[in-house]
Order: structure tokens, then sequence, then C-alpha cells
């Protein structure tokens, strides 16, 4: 158990430096304005009305249920991150967690409402987030966020265990 | 007379709301032809059989001993704009030599590649390869989304018992690492700008 948990660890900060590397290297934003509709500006990885401005999205994946997708654009940039879910308590939590968070989303700025199809949660970063905040803390905040949400997935999965034993226990004493 | 009186059931629908009139238009951005982004000058097509040749060339040089060759061989020709089968077996090349190199080769010989001549175009290369990689390897295993119904229900109600759905991803966990760690090593020496270059270039492996 013990060595499993060091490999995953061990494979966790590549994933991490390579979403890094990746989100430093896209977040290269320009305003622009929508050259379909005048007098709008609207983020380009969403409209996809000019297929020139769209680049090559990239994806970055630490297994099959661990991915994070990266879609640039000229004026935007959609990030969709897969959490890890190992079993249906944690893809129960997962949903809950992102669902929570999604909610809110206006208190976070750079959340996406809706992650896009095959991913858990998504973020939408456009040129004018980049103006009002730096770079890098907004790589930093993500890095942070997928290290959190592991981290946060899976105590919430034990204390739920812990707590459905003790739900359990209390429930059968009257019939010992 | 009033163009109100000639409103039938067809156009008082909805229907031609849902209408994309900018694909329709010949002028608009939406059909902006992405063909003027590409080099002017196409290299030919890659065929299956060009790459089954220069992947025989590569395992050759990989038992000989020479992996910084059979890697160097196989991005100095990238199958840009061959058919899906043709890319499926270079990629497969790129990977199988990525997973034959020690890891305390890799930046030494990454640093001999970018020295070289076209080094730089080399490492874009690669950098194209280990994206498309992990692309391809993580849509073909775990591309549907896991849905509840999928997993066999369980009468005891603990899911920690019996084999983990996710358990099966091991092999593929182990050629991400490889994936990763190289990503990391292409990084170190050739910086961001390659990342940079796999977005905006418009030839594909």
């Amino acid at each position: 158990m013990v060595s499993l948990d060091q490999r995953a660890s061990q494979s966790l900060r590549p994933y991490l430096q390579a979403v890094r590397s990746s989100l430093t290297a896209a977040l290269c934003l320009s305003n622009f304005a929508s050259q379909t509709a005048e007098r709008h500006n609207v983020p380009e990885v969403e409209a996809r009305t000019s297929p020139e401005v769209l680049l090559t999205p990239l994806t970055i994946a630490r297994n099959e249920n661990e991915r994070v997708l990266i879609e640039p654009s000229i004026n935007s940039i959609r990030i969709s991150i897969k959490i890890k879910q190992a079993d249906e308590i944690e893809h129960i939590l997962v949903h809950k967690f992102t669902r929570f968070l999604t909610q809110r989303a206006e208190s976070f700025f750079i959340l996406r409402r809706k992650p896009i199809k095959g991913y858990d949660i998504s973020f939408l970063i456009t040129n004018f987030h980049t103006e009002e905040m730096l770079k890098h803390k907004l790589v930093d905040f993500i890095i942070q966020f997928m290290e959190e949400v592991d981290k946060e997935i899976s105590e919430m999965k034990l204390f739920l265990n812990a707590r459905a034993r003790f739900v359990a226990e209390s429930f059968l004493i009257p019939f010992d | 007379m009033s163009i109100i009186r000639e409103h039938t059931q067809a156009t008082l629908s909805d229907a031609w709301r849902t209408i994309d009139i900018d694909a329709l238009e010949e002028d608009s951005p939406a059909n902006f032809d992405t063909a003027t982004l590409r080099p002017a000058q196409q290299q030919p097509e890659v065929s299956e059989a060009d790459v089954r040749q220069l992947q025989a060339q590569v395992r050759q040089l990989l038992r000989g001993g020479d992996a910084e060759g059979a890697l160097r061989g196989c991005l100095e020709a990238p199958a840009y704009g061959g058919s899906e089968l043709a890319r499926d077996a270079a990629l497969h090349t790129v990977i199988e030599v990525l997973q034959s190199i020690k890891a305390s080769d890799m930046t030494p010989m990454l640093r001999r590649i970018y020295g070289g001549a076209g080094g730089s175009e080399c490492l874009d290369v690669l950098m194209k390869y280990i994206y498309k990689g992990m692309a391809a390897t993580s849509s073909a295993t775990g591309g549907a989304p896991r849905t509840p119904t999928r997993m066999t229900p369980q009468p005891t109600g603990f899911s920690q018992i019996g084999p983990r759905p996710g358990a099966s991803g091991e092999s593929t966990g182990a050629a991400m690492s490889v994936l990763l760690s190289w990503h990391e090593k292409v990084v170190e020496v050739a910086g961001l700008g390659c990342i940079g270059r796999v977005m905006t270039d418009w030839r594909k492996v």
C-alpha cells in the first residue's frame, strides 16, 4: 500500500508540472472583437465562429481517469478537469462537490457554469481576466485547485465512511 | 398589402431561428479557409507503408542500442497529413522509442538533439507526439464518461469490496507517466515556446 501511494505522489508531480507549463504557454490572450457580430466581444473558444483563431487543444493525462483538456484561442482559454473517481462513492462526491462550486460560479470569476462533456469541471479564462489578474496567480489557482480537490474528495469519503459506520452501529444497538 | 397577412403556419414556427446563417454566407469568418494557414509547399502524403518501413528501421536502431538515432529518425519524418492509420502507427513508433529510453538518458539526449541541426523543429514534433499520445491513450480507454449504470451493482453496498473500477488502468498509467516525464524534460530543454508552437502549428501529427 505504501509503495502504491509513493508511486501515486511521484506521478502527481510531473502531471501538475505538465499542466502548469502548458497553462503558462496557453495563457497568452489578447483582446479580440467578434468577427460575426459588430460591437460584440465574445470568448472565441465558446463561440467557435472563426476557425482561424482556435488553437490546437492540448490534453494532459495522468491515467485514463484523470486528465486535463486545455482549449486555447485568441482571447480565451477553456480548461476542463476530469477528477479522479475510483468508485461509486467518489463519483457521487465529485458530482456534488463540483455542483456546489458551479452554482456559485460568480464568486470564482473564471469558473464555467457547466463542465464540457466528459469532464467534471471547466474554467473559462478570457483576456479580461488576464488583464485584471496576475497570470501566474491564475495558473497557481488552477494547480492548487487540482491538488486540493483530490485531497478534499478522499477526506470526504473517509468522513462519509466513518459516519456511516457510526450510524449503522447506533441503529443496531436496540437489536443487541 | 401588409406582410402580416402572408404568415402561414410554416413561417410562424421557430425552426428558422436555429439555422446557422453564418455557415451559409460565403464571406463569413465561419467559412475561413484554414488551408491558407498551412505552409505552401505541403510535404507529400505519408502512406502507411512509409510509416511501417520507418518503424522497422527504428526498431533495428533500438535493437542496435542507438536510441538517439531512433528518436531522431522518427522525429525528422513526422506523419503530417497522412491517413488516420499511418498517423496512429507513427505515434506508436514514437511512444515505443520513448518508453525504451532510460530516465537518466533523457535530458542529455534532448540537449544533443536540440543542439544539432533542425533540433528545435525536432523537439516541437516530439512535443506534438507527447500531447497526441496523452490524448489518444486517455480517450481510447476511458473516453466514455463513467456513469453509475455501467457499474455492476454490489449487493453489500460496499463498493470497496471487489475489483476497483480504476484498477484496470495500471498499464495506461505507466505509459502516461513516461510521457509526462518526457514532457517535463522537453520543456526544460526547449522552453515553453515548444508548447506554444504545438498549439499554433496547423500541421498536426
